[in-house]
């Protein structure tokens, strides 16, 4: 065990019921004998359960407390106006960065810019300037040769379904020439290989899934069955030496209602404008209590820590509670729309506890909260027809001596502590 | 100095060998002028290879954001050298209301891309003239002193046809542009060298004023000036041995931001 290699694979957003469907009904027929011969969990991803959160908390085995990254967007010190966390923003280091030996990562969300390394890395969404997603920098001719994509332009989804489609199975047939590539030219102890395409297909389609008469339903079957073919291919390659890993980093499931938790705030009193300025955070006012940031972070706004910054820390009980209250008794056709509402105490602990949101909240079943100030509703039903969720993400890791070392509920950040575990 | 001043000469002589070359091929040819330094420099190679007078068109992209100072400065040259200067702007999009407001992703695509785009359909350009240099930002490293463009603009990093300029060949196929690029090997400290030697004049937004001045010009809405006390081209030169700040970081780290919230907006975020 201790010489052989490590190989994880990631699947963004795939459910553990869906995985654990396509293995059964012979959509993903390799992933389904994985699946017998692993341990297979339901695993907890992070709060919030979004990718740059999820993926930035399993590169580094610790929680967004100690490694930096609450969210796609944050707000500058000291002032309203967003900046967006990249892989500059990590605290910790990637495992690749520790772990014995050269590795190769393909895909992860949230790495770029890419940095310097033992090994070869091509980041994942959101990288934006091909030149500084891959190193070295002498891989870009040959990946370029092979059409290699960073992503899809979900743009096109709202208008050219059908082009979005094709443009999906390019992108996973370039991803797949391109880990073929590099596990064949590279010389490597650890293989990461992250597909994302599944959670666009979940986020526009999940209605495709769910419906076997719809005009996509077999398209969503066919793209998880070339995935399989892959993890198929590559399970063939691995000795009995080598560990296997595979997980989503959230799990999904349909989406029912968008929730506007900033309208909430409005219509309440706690979140106020300038005078004539448009609805938007960097046009906060001092009447403002508290306001939120994708997809439920709840801040206080603070004195003196942003500039219109109106509540004193006497009032932060008081006012949590408010919240709490609030958010814990909303319902819709009686069900409830936010299964939590958690401090940042409960949930997060490290150095920088301090940029924690005061309150983050997970939603009910179907219920999708989001921080959009411009929606003038509470409830909505937009484009998308799935969700992430927190608590149904999957886990399978093979060939490991002893499987008590993967906990009984595993976190994403428990990953690279399993492997961690099984070298030692 | 001496040889520094041959180091001018030299990369004089191959851009101007480039700019006869090139027009000798396609006649039907532009230069792209942003009234910044390095256009006006490359503006003026031009009018040197062909003795004082520009035998085409001048084209500015006007997005209608540009800082008041560039207006004046075109206005100025465009006289005194008797350009046949083109002024050409996305009018749909301004009537849509495309701004930096409303996305500066959109606004740059719609009005410099899409503007640059329906000039050279309406002209039937078939190269242009640019400015740029490879030192200059991270992908651009990557151009040839030849560049073609296909039909949807996109820049075909495959075809790209092995270093033109050591092979005096230029011919492009019908239904593409071809990009010139005669200042590709000069740097930002050869530029502003050059334009100290000739004496060319450039915007003054480049010369600092109370302790800021602008490396790289463009639409007053995306540029921000840097700290500097250079006010005259000397202490310029000066600054730019020992700076360590990227000639375009006013400029940068906006676009990829903007970039990045349209593609967060996407997916259902912001």
């Amino acid at each position: 065990m201790a010489n052989g290699r490590t190989v994880i694979i990631g699947l963004d957003g795939v459910p553990f019921g869906m995985i654990k469907e396509f293995g059964e009904n012979g959509v993903m027929p390799n992933t389904g004998e994985l699946i017998k011969k692993s341990v297979f969990k339901k695993m907890n991803s992070s709060i919030p359960e979004v990718s740059s959160v999820a993926w930035s908390s399993m590169i580094t085995g610790s929680n967004p407390a100690r490694h930096g990254v609450y969210g796609f967007m944050d707000l500058q010190p000291e002032s309203y106006k967003m900046t967006f966390p990249n892989f500059n923003s990590l605290k910790v280091p990637p495992f690749w960065e520790k772990w014995e030996g050269k590795s190769v990562i393909i895909n992860v969300p949230s790495t770029y810019p890419v940095k310097q390394m033992n090994g070869a890395i091509i980041s994942g969404f959101v990288s934006i300037e091909f030149e500084k997603s891959v190193y070295p920098q002498s891989l870009i001719p040959q990946l370029r040769d092979l059409d290699y994509r960073l992503d899809v332009d979900a743009g096109k989804a709202h208008s050219d379904i059908e082009g979005f489609l094709v443009d999906l199975d390019k992108t996973l047939e370039a991803r797949i020439e391109s880990y073929r590539f590099l596990w064949e030219t590279q010389d490597w102890q650890n293989f990461m290989l992250v597909f994302t395409a599944t959670d666009r297909l979940m986020h526009f389609l999940w209605d495709a899934y769910e419906q076997k008469d719809h005009k996509y339903h077999q398209f969503f079957l066919d793209h998880f069955s070339k995935i399989d073919k892959a993890i198929g291919e590559i399970a063939d390659k691995l000795t009995d030496d080598d560990l296997l890993i595979m997980h989503s980093d959230h799990g999904f499931e349909k989406l029912d209602y968008d929730v506007f938790l900033n309208y909430l705030l409005m219509e309440e009193g706690l979140l106020q404008f300038e005078p004539g300025a448009d609805a938007s955070i960097a046009n906060i006012s001092s009447g403002t209590k508290a306001f939120v940031m994708d997809p439920a972070r709840i801040y206080l706004n603070y004195k003196g820590k942003y500039p219109c910054g109106s509540v004193e820390p006497g009032q932060r009980e008081e006012l949590l509670s408010k919240l709490e209250n609030i958010f814990s008794s909303l319902e819709l056709n009686g069900k409830k729309v936010i299964r939590d509402v958690y401090r940042k105490e409960q949930i997060f602990a490290g150095p920088y506890l301090d940029d924690a949101p005061d309150l983050t909240l997970v939603g009910g079943e179907g219920f999708n909260l989001k921080a959009n100030v411009k929606m003038q509703k509470l409830f909505d039903k937009g484009v998308f027809t799935g969700k992430h969720t927190q608590d149904t993400a999957f886990l399978l890791v093979k060939g490991l001596s002893d499987d008590s070392i993967v906990p009984e509920v595993p976190a994403v950040w428990d990953i690279t502590g399993i492997v961690e575990r099984s070298k030692s | 100095m001496a040889s520094n001043l041959s180091q001018l000469d030299k990369l004089e002589n191959q851009s101007i060998f480039i700019i006869r070359e090139a027009y000798s091929q396609f006649k039907n040819v532009a230069i792209l002028w942003s009234i910044g330094k390095d256009s006006t420099t490359l503006l003026w190679l031009v009018r040197k290879a062909f003795f004082g007078k520009l035998p085409f068109p001048a084209l500015h992209i006007d997005t209608t954001h540009k800082f008041q100072e560039i207006y004046d400065f075109r206005a100025k040259y465009a006289k005194e050298w008797g350009l046949n200067l083109i002024v050409t702007k996305n009018e749909e999009a301004l009537a849509k209301g495309v701004g930096p407001d409303k996305g500066k992703f959109q606004c740059c695509n719609e009005l410099k891309t899409v503007a640059l785009k329906k000039a050279i359909a309406e002209q039937g350009f078939k190269a242009l003239y640019l400015g740029i240099r490879r030192d200059e930002h991270g992908i651009r490293a990557k151009e040839r002193v030849f560049s073609p463009r296909d039909e949807d603009f996109e820049w075909d990093y495959k075809n790209q046809p092995p270093e033109l300029w050591d092979q005096y060949k230029t011919k492009a196929t019908e239904e593409e542009h071809l990009r010139v690029h005669p200042l590709l090997g000069w740097t930002e400290i050869d530029i502003w060298e050059y334009i100290k030697r000739e004496n060319i004049p450039v915007c003054d937004l480049y010369y600092a004023k109370n302790g800021k001045r602008f490396r790289s010009i463009g639409c007053e809405t995306c540029c921000g000036p840097v700290d500097s006390e250079a006010d005259s081209i000397d202490k310029i030169i000066e600054e730019l041995k020992t700076t360590k700040i990227s000639e375009r970081s006013g400029r940068a780290q906006d676009k990829e931001d903007d970039y990045m919230m349209q593609k967060l907006r996407s997916l259902g975020y912001m």
